[in-house]
């Protein structure tokens, strides 16, 4: 668990990078500090590994004032991930995510023998291991940071933008790897970004910043959808708000329809195991689009109805295997009937 | 083997010996103050023109003035190592400097992040990673340091250097053709020989085509060249 108390910081030359900050990091959980660049969020998240030291206030982690500690010690203890990832180039792969153990007095080869069951971990050919960093790709740099970060076995981890320099396809890689991970591994996270976006992907809890480095709301990322704390906060979370909420809510209780088998319309075609192909009407052929998975949020539902040529979308058993269909009113029905501000959580 | 009247093989081993003894004491000097001038500010600004006005000063006078400082006689070699030190620590600061320079921001604090003590990050990250700036300056100390030598001849110190006093004493043409082509011959061998070494030390900097350590360390030692040709010629026409 981390704890801020009346955290604020000012520099010599008068400028203030945090106002007065206090929230807490659940331990177990990731939580996000989200905000424009100058709302202080890279300043918070040094000052728990002392990279940064408050000018008044407090940062407690399990309990313990981090003040009290030596910093190199204390950073030993903390994983800590940066844009690029920041990785050193003069050493190998291995060398690199074995370099916390080996500062902990541990022995060079069982250190590296650790690593090379890391990089699996983070879902890299443990083949990389004896290259040098620069003969990986930006997404490759980044999971070997991650698990660079893991190697010392920190309860906590201090991540800064991790993601932010690679390409979106890459960076949803990542960001559902991170996810993975944290299902297995339960670290304690605190995560600095200012892609509202990934806030909401990865957060269990949002912290949002203003500039001038004041808390504006700190909630789940559903509750940060469905009723943001102030204009700052809306306009902040921006488009479509309303529509990424439906990521948020389950689907538990919608009605399918099931599809006319023949007619002129479009028909939908299906495999001798009763998984969907396509669709067809007449000679025309069209491919499937998005499937709705069984237990999937709203929003997934809304997309196979709304992408769907017949106007209802494909719900799918776990298996792939045809449901039956959604059509866009049920959606919006059960919207209403959800529509309270704390909607059943899915991830 | 005597050629010219002169023991040649001796000659030019005291010459590599009188040429690369200050190169190494100038890296062992340079090191700190190039650490120093990379950690503040303000010796950054006193250093590095002290050591480029330091360049400057002829070796002639240089040479001449050494015994006075040291004590030593006009004849010791410690008179030609010292005055070279002095050369070597004004080219190699700047490279130190410049190859901490070179080392990316964000390897600098993930290596803070990680744990690491200013010393160990000094010697763990930072000067590994300074390597081919460094290397490249110390071969182009050590090359000007092999055409320095010879003019210890002067002062009776110069090595393969003493085949030019000698050859213009008797107007002997080959003898100073000789021993300018010995001390160019060896000056190709030692960067050759350093530039092995400073691959066999940072080996990552070869690991892919375009990098930008490699890059950065090349464009130091065309710079450097550039200005140590430019500095040397001064310096020759001034002795």
């Amino acid at each position: 668990m981390i704890e801020f108390s009346d955290v604020r910081k000012a520099y010599p030359d008068g400028t203030v990078a945090l106002q007065s900050l206090s929230l807490t990091a659940r331990a177990g959980e990731i939580t996000v500090l989200v905000g424009p660049s100058g709302c202080g969020k890279t300043t918070t998240l040094r000052m728990v590994n002392r990279m940064v030291d408050p000018s008044s206030g407090t940062v407690r982690l399990d309990g313990v004032d981090v003040s009290t500690q030596d910093p190199p010690t204390l950073r030993r203890g903390i994983g800590y991930v940066i844009q690029n990832a920041g990785l050193f180039p003069h050493r190998t792969v291995l060398d690199n995510v074995a370099t916390v153990p080996v500062l902990l007095g541990r022995r060079r080869a069982e250190a590296r023998q650790a690593a090379g069951e890391l990089l699996e971990r983070v879902g890299l050919d443990p083949k990389v291991g004896g290259r040098y960093p620069s003969q990986l790709s930006g997404g490759q740099q980044q999971r070997v940071g991650v698990a660079r970060a893991l190697a010392g076995d920190a309860p906590v981890l201090l991540m800064d933008e991790p993601f932010s320099a690679v390409d979106p396809v890459v960076r949803a890689d990542l960001q559902d790897e991170l996810l993975r991970l944290q299902s297995e591994l339960g670290r304690t996270i605190l995560f600095v970004t200012h892609d509202i976006d990934e806030a909401i992907r990865l957060g269990d809890m949002v912290a949002v910043l203003r500039v001038g480095g004041t808390l504006a709301q700190f909630a789940p990322p559903a509750d940060l959808l469905a009723a943001p704390a102030d204009d700052f906060v809306a306009g902040f979370v921006g488009r479509d708000r309303g529509y990424r909420r439906l990521q948020f809510v389950g689907t538990g209780s919608l009605t399918l329809q099931d599809f006319p088998t023949t007619g002129d319309g479009w028909l939908l075609v299906v495999d001798d195991d009763g998984r969907p192909t396509g669709w067809r009407q007449g000679d025309e052929h069209v491919a499937l689009g998005t499937v709705h998975a069984e237990g999937g949020s709203l929003r997934s539902a809304l997309d196979a109805a709304l992408s769907s040529p017949a106007g209802r979308g494909v719900a799918v058993d776990d298996d792939g295997r045809v449901l039956g269909g959604i059509e866009p009113e049920a959606v919006i029905t059960l919207l209403h009937a959800s529509s309270s501000p704390a909607p059943e959580a899915v991830r | 083997m005597r050629l010219f009247g002169a023991d040649i093989l001796p000659l030019a081993a005291e010459h590599i010996v009188l040429a690369l003894v200050p190169v190494l004491l100038g890296l062992v000097v340079s090191l700190p103050l190039g650490w120093w001038a990379w950690r503040s500010r303000g010796a950054r600004r006193v250093l590095l023109p002290l050591t480029g006005v330091l360049y400057t000063i002829p070796s002639l006078a240089l040479f001449v003035v050494m015994p006075l400082i040291l004590g030593t006689r006009i004849l010791d070699p410690v008179n030609v190592v010292v005055a070279l030190t002095v050369y070597a620590v004004a080219l190699l600061v700047r490279s130190v400097v410049d190859g901490l320079d070179e080392v990316p921001s964000e390897v600098m604090t993930a290596g803070v992040a990680m744990g690491y003590r200013p010393l160990g990050l000094l010697f763990g990250v930072q000067l590994p990673l300074a390597v081919p700036v460094l290397v490249a300056g110390v071969r182009v100390a050590a090359v000007s340091s092999f055409s320095l030598v010879a003019v210890g001849a002067i002062i009776g110190q110069g090595a393969l250097g003493t085949l030019f006093t000698q050859g213009f004493e008797r107007f002997y043409t080959a003898q100073i053709v000789f021993g300018l082509v010995s001390i160019l011959v060896l000056a190709l061998l030692i960067d050759a020989l350093l530039m092995m070494l400073g691959r066999l030390l940072a080996p990552w900097a070869a690991a892919r085509a375009p990098q930008k350590a490699g890059d950065a360390a090349q464009r130091s030692s065309t710079r450097e060249q550039g200005e140590a040709a430019q500095r040397s010629s001064t310096r020759e026409s001034a002795v």
